[in-house]
């Protein structure tokens, strides 16, 4: 019986050596590189992972009329995030555990903390070398991509945000056409501050034709330092190259907060609400009076409310964040997204230039105009397909005047994370202005140590 | 006087053996529950951050531990109001409530009940917090809603920004009983039918049979309970995590989650290790407290045959 | 038992002749019964609603609502046909003898109930919240919502019910394994060290897992099983071993030893004897142990949460968590259906080995 298994057994090792030597893979003869991409799953931007792929195939349609066998693959890996800097600690902790893309899209302020971590490829060589691809790129752009004198990525859009006012919910109450339309311009001039836009808002509730006043985004993210540089708190001290923050002003910025809530203006519990909620709040027969939000919402807002270009503004309105006080000036910013490269990545030249195709005006036309965000190229206002669609950009390139950018500062992440959690606790109640405001500073500088300066 | 032949391959037969059977088993429990213990103290004397790497030795975890972080206060507190009322209110008394009733009424539908409670327990943990959240949903398609204001008239109820702690006792709550409910059931089939009869025949009410026999009985099983189930809420956090995150600010944040988020969420394993040792330190001193309260000749009954 | 009975006798009837009215006194003993249990099945009853109610409520919104939103018209609808069913079933039982007319009766009663209810909610029923079931890119043909990913947004439901199954499956068949083996050389072995053994074991059982869930994650780094199902399997298989060997032990101790020493006597070597004599005895404590493992594996999700990154390794808890979060948009109906999917399994599972699971949890303590 022994004989017959080891017989069997043998037979059996035979064949499976058999088998493998068959099966063995012949050597290939094309080479594929294959370049995984890290981005976020979000439905205003599916191009920005789609614009990489594309620019990929473009690279290999080249390279097949050459007469080569290489080709370049990309792998996709899209995060389930709620927000961007969700998604940014997702991707540290990706890159911790050797899991590291060698292309990703990051909301530009992460890019400090990237940069210190070594997982940020210096760009400034390639941009150098290739003025074909990267000099028609807005001038101001580049500032996003900056950190400690070196550019560590490249744009890949940028956006205007604003307060959405539904004007026929003004005209349910009465107001008059010239008011109306003459409401962004009070705001630009500092007429209107804040504290009169939660009036309004409260007399919109108040009238019934609204249930919310106002409806913000339900996480952390950039509208909340829009906020904030309406009440005049600035961020960053270049000199040193820290971050700063002012208690005065943030209680000032929390009083405002409590004061809508208590108006009935901000639902108490907007932080704990879903973006479909909000989302879903800002639609006619639902009812928020002011979303605030941003340009790339415009596409959603025309599907849901069932207008068009030229009915759009007939419907509804655009302002910046107004002054906190009468005379001051309003605040806008600007949250440019970009593509960066990893530095552990084994080809970093070939990811550099595959974003570099992907960042010209068809791919980056085809991202701005589908999803309402702002171009990268000055080239790109002249093309056709911008002009007849981008209706919405170009009404809102105006208000750039008042934007600007966060600060590209390693521990930004943790501020805002620090300063949300502030506004939560102010808007449940669960924390006074002036208590919440010495919470947050306390907790900044706990975290920030050194990196922070506390202005008073 | 044996020869050293037999006896060093008897002995070799019983290491075999040893390695065989108990091998595997302590192979497992050293990688898994021992290792992550030492792993633990170490890490926390470093610096590890998001990128986890090792860069120094430091105590400053401890120092900020100590002095720095005014959360831990908090969440200690929120811990032990959570366990409290959670252990107080259902774990131990409903759950004695429910031995109680289900053996009061006939087998069948007493049997009936105590599956439909064990159901929560027995229910994939997200499913589960998932139904909660669309129960408490503040506008009128929560489920709770629809009763509240719909047969009862009722202003909506938004339990989850309101109540938030009363909501995690109910969640875990309902999971909780479940354990008592059955241990506390076989404590009383377990006492015998004669004393019942005796005590009836003698005029007890239902009251005074409850109190003379049925609790009795259960002393030993009523603090096995209470040991164990608050050492499990007490580190107990995924129900927490899944329905509240933390809860309205920081109301809902028990220690245990306070320590997942700033591991995980915030990249501070340096911190999470050290701050993970009082969560370590508190259960090896629970569970050293209930191998004393635990009847140990029972367990350690002798084996029925010697060593080869 | 000699009686003297002080109660019955206080009872008496005040009729002077020192007879009791028994009848009366059975009726009012039997009538105070009667109510005692009623008030305590209205209890029990009053307390159960809401755990069942939720778990029906997912039921009716996966097969019927539309809109994407969390829908309640066909729950009321159904709840107020079918209660009134089941309580008339219930009072007939209680009140009628068995026989050929209650059988009519009943019969008479589902009849009704089931064509009220066809007709109160039939129309409303439909199966497109389970398009996930053959089409993973779902999300895309959810109305309004389009593509928002390059590729689709989840794996297919198949690749997480797989992984799900591989996990809770091997991870239960490992435990089974590894505390059978355990659990009878403790049961039956005296060797040196046994008693610290055991003592070792009750502390690790009682010792919670979760508060070490930072430097499993790092081990797992460190050993390149992070973000695979293999290291899942092994850290939920070791965190149940504890519990599962006191189990296996307390029911080997329960086997005659006679049996084994038969075998023994009859010439079998010891692993021959453990395999084909006590190993049949213990098969109800293996299917406990393995029905309380594989619902544990099934509903896992804090680690592997933590330690699987990648989409092809989702489990079902993972894909839940991801299709009911709101990110691009969720989808209530779609929400519910891929809910009844994950839990009848679990759900399934408890009903039919019900009685080895209670048995289970009475092993736990008494060792």
């Amino acid at each position: 019986m022994t004989t017959a298994k080891l017989f069997f057994g043998a037979l059996t090792g035979i064949a499976v050596f058999a088998a493998s030597a068959v099966l063995a893979p012949a050597t290939v003869s094309a080479e594929e590189v294959t370049l995984q991409l890290w981005s976020r799953a979000d439905r205003s931007g599916p191009l920005r992972a789609g614009n990489i792929v594309a620019a990929a195939d473009q690279l290999n349609r080249m390279l097949e009329a050459t007469g080569s066998e290489t080709r370049v693959a990309i792998e996709v890996f899209e995060n389930n995030a709620d927000g961007f800097d969700a998604d940014a600690l997702d991707l540290f902790k990706a890159f911790a555990v050797d899991r590291g893309p060698d292309i990703y899209v990051l909301a530009h302020e992460w890019i400090g903390a990237f940069v210190e971590e070594d997982l940020a490829f210096r760009l400034d060589e390639h941009i150098e070398a290739n003025p074909e691809l990267y000099d028609d790129i807005i001038d101001t752009l580049w500032a996003s991509v900056a950190y400690k004198g070196g550019r560590y990525g490249i744009p890949q859009d940028s956006e205007i945000r604003m307060f959405f006012y539904d004007k026929e919910m003004l005209r349910q109450i009465g107001k008059d056409e010239a008011f109306i339309e003459g409401l962004p311009a009070m705001v630009e001039s500092g007429e209107f501050t804040i504290y009169d836009m939660t009036d309004l808002a409260k007399e919109v509730v108040d009238g019934g034709a609204a249930e919310y006043g106002i409806v913000h985004r339900p996480n952390v993210g950039p509208d909340f330092q829009m906020l904030m540089k309406s009440f005049g708190i600035d961020q960053y001290d270049a000199d040193e190259g820290k971050l700063q923050i002012s208690e005065t002003q943030l209680a000032a910025f929390f009083e405002w907060l409590k004061y809508s809530v208590d108006a009935g203006v901000i639902p108490a519990n907007m932080t704990a609400w879903s973006w479909d909620e909000v989302h879903a709040s800002f639609r006619t027969d639902k009812t928020a009076f002011i979303k605030f939000h941003g340009i790339w919402n415009v596409p959603a807002q025309l599907e849901t409310r069932g207008l068009t270009d030229d009915t759009y503004f007939d419907a509804i309105g655009w302002t910046h964040s107004p002054a906190a006080e009468e005379g001051g000036e309003p605040a806008n910013l600007s949250h440019p997204i970009i593509y960066a490269v990893s530095a552990k990545s084994e080809h970093p030249e070939l990811a550099a230039y595959i974003v570099g195709l992907a960042s010209q005006n068809y791919l980056n036309t085809e991202h701005a105009v589908t999803t309402g965000h702002t171009p990268i190229n000055h080239g790109q206002a002249a093309m056709p397909r911008f002009i007849e669609e981008g209706w919405a950009l170009r009404a809102g390139a105006p208000m750039l005047e008042y934007a600007s950018f966060m600060p590209n500062h390693a521990m930004i992440g943790q501020y805002n994370a620090i300063v949300f959690t502030g506004i939560e606790a102010v808007e449940t109640g669960r924390l006074e202005p002036k208590d919440a405001a010495a919470f947050v500073v306390e907790e900044l500088q706990a975290e920030l140590g050194d990196e922070l300066i506390v202005l008073d | 006087m044996a020869t050293t032949d037999p006896s060093s391959a008897a002995a070799r037969r019983q290491l075999a053996n040893m390695a065989l059977f108990l091998g595997p088993a302590t192979v497992l429990l050293f990688m898994f529950f021992i290792a992550p213990v030492v792993v633990d103290v170490f890490v926390a004397f470093t610096d590890m951050g998001r990128s986890l790497e090792v860069t120094e030795f430091t105590t400053a975890n401890f120092e900020r531990m100590l002095t720095n972080d005014s959360r831990i206060g908090p969440t200690m507190a929120v811990t032990f109001t959570y366990v409290l009322l959670t252990l107080g209110i259902f774990n131990v008394t409903f759950g004695l409530l429910l031995a109680l009733a289900t053996t009061a009424v006939p087998e069948r539908s007493g049997a009936f009940f105590r599956a439909i409670w064990l159901l929560p327990r027995m229910s994939p943990s997200v499913v589960y917090a998932l139904l909660w959240a669309w129960m408490i949903g503040p506008t009128d398609r929560g489920l709770i809603n629809q009763v509240a204001v719909g047969w009862l008239g009722l202003e909506p109820i938004d339990v989850l920004s309101n109540q938030p702690m009363l909501l995690i006792v109910l969640a875990n709550g309902f999971i909780g009983a479940s354990m008592g409910m059955i241990i506390f059931t076989s404590a009383i089939r377990a006492i015998p039918e004669h004393l019942f009869h005796a005590a009836r025949v003698d005029g007890a009410g239902p009251l005074a049979v409850t109190w003379h026999i049925t609790l009795p009985a259960l002393r030993w099983p009523l603090s096995f309970i209470t040991v164990y189930q608050t050492l499990s809420l007490l580190v107990s956090f995924e129900y927490i995590w899944l329905i509240t995150n933390g809860g309205p600010f920081y109301d809902t944040m028990v220690f245990a989650l306070y320590v997942y988020k700033r591991a995980f969420e915030n990249g501070q394993y340096a911190y999470g290790a050290a701050l993970s040792l009082i969560l370590v330190a508190i259960g090896i001193a629970a569970s050293l407290f209930m191998w004393r309260l635990l009847d140990m000749q029972r367990l350690l009954q002798t084996p029925r045959i010697e060593v080869q | 038992m000699s009686a003297t009975l002080p109660s019955l006798q206080r009872a008496r009837p005040a009729s002077g002749r020192g007879q009791a009215d028994w009848d009366a006194l059975a009726r009012a003993g039997s009538r105070r019964r009667a109510i005692g249990q009623g008030l305590l099945m209205a209890f029990l009853v009053t307390v159960s609603v809401p755990i069942l109610l939720p778990y029906f409520w997912m039921f009716t919104i996966s097969v019927s609502a539309r809109t994407g939103g969390v829908e309640s018209a066909v729950l009321w609808r159904s709840i107020g046909i079918l209660v009134p069913a089941v309580l008339a079933l219930g009072f007939l039982n209680l009140l009628t003898e068995p026989g050929i007319r209650r059988l009519y009766a009943a019969a008479g009663i589902v009849v009704v109930a089931g064509t009220t209810l066809a007709w109160a909610i039939g129309p409303d029923l439909h199966l497109q919240n389970w398009a996930f079931l053959r089409d993973p890119n779902f999300v895309e043909n959810l109305s309004g919502r389009g593509a928002g990913t390059v590729e689709a947004q989840f794996p297919s439901v198949w690749t997480a019910f797989g992984n799900s199954l591989m996990l809770a499956g091997v991870q239960t068949f490992l435990v089974l394994s590894v505390a059978t083996l355990a659990g009878y050389y403790l049961s039956r072995f005296d060797f040196q060290g046994r008693a610290s053994f055991l003592q070792a074991l009750l502390v690790l059982h009682a010792f919670p897992a979760m508060t070490l869930i930072i430097p499993i994650f790092l081990l797992m780094h460190w050993t390149g099983l992070l973000d695979t199902i293999t290291g899942v399997i092994l850290v939920i298989a070791t965190l149940e071993l504890p519990f599962a060997v006191f189990i296996m032990k307390g029911f080997f101790d329960a086997v005659p030893w006679d049996i084994e020493m038969q075998a023994l006597v009859d010439g079998a070597s010891r692993r021959r004897a453990f395999l084909e004599v006590v190993f049949p005895q213990v098969k109800v404590g293996l299917l406990a142990v393995g029905v309380f493992s594989f619902i544990r594996g099934w509903e896992e999700y804090v680690f592997v949460r933590t330690l699987l990154f990648d989409k092809q390794n989702w489990t079902m808890s993972l894909y839940i968590f991801w299709v009911s979060d709101d990110i691009m948009g969720v989808d209530y109906g779609v929400v519910a259906a891929v809910g009844v999917f994950y839990v009848a399994p679990s759900i399934l599972l408890y009903v039919f080995c019900q009685k080895y699971l209670v048995q289970m949890s009475l092993g736990g303590i008494k060792g």
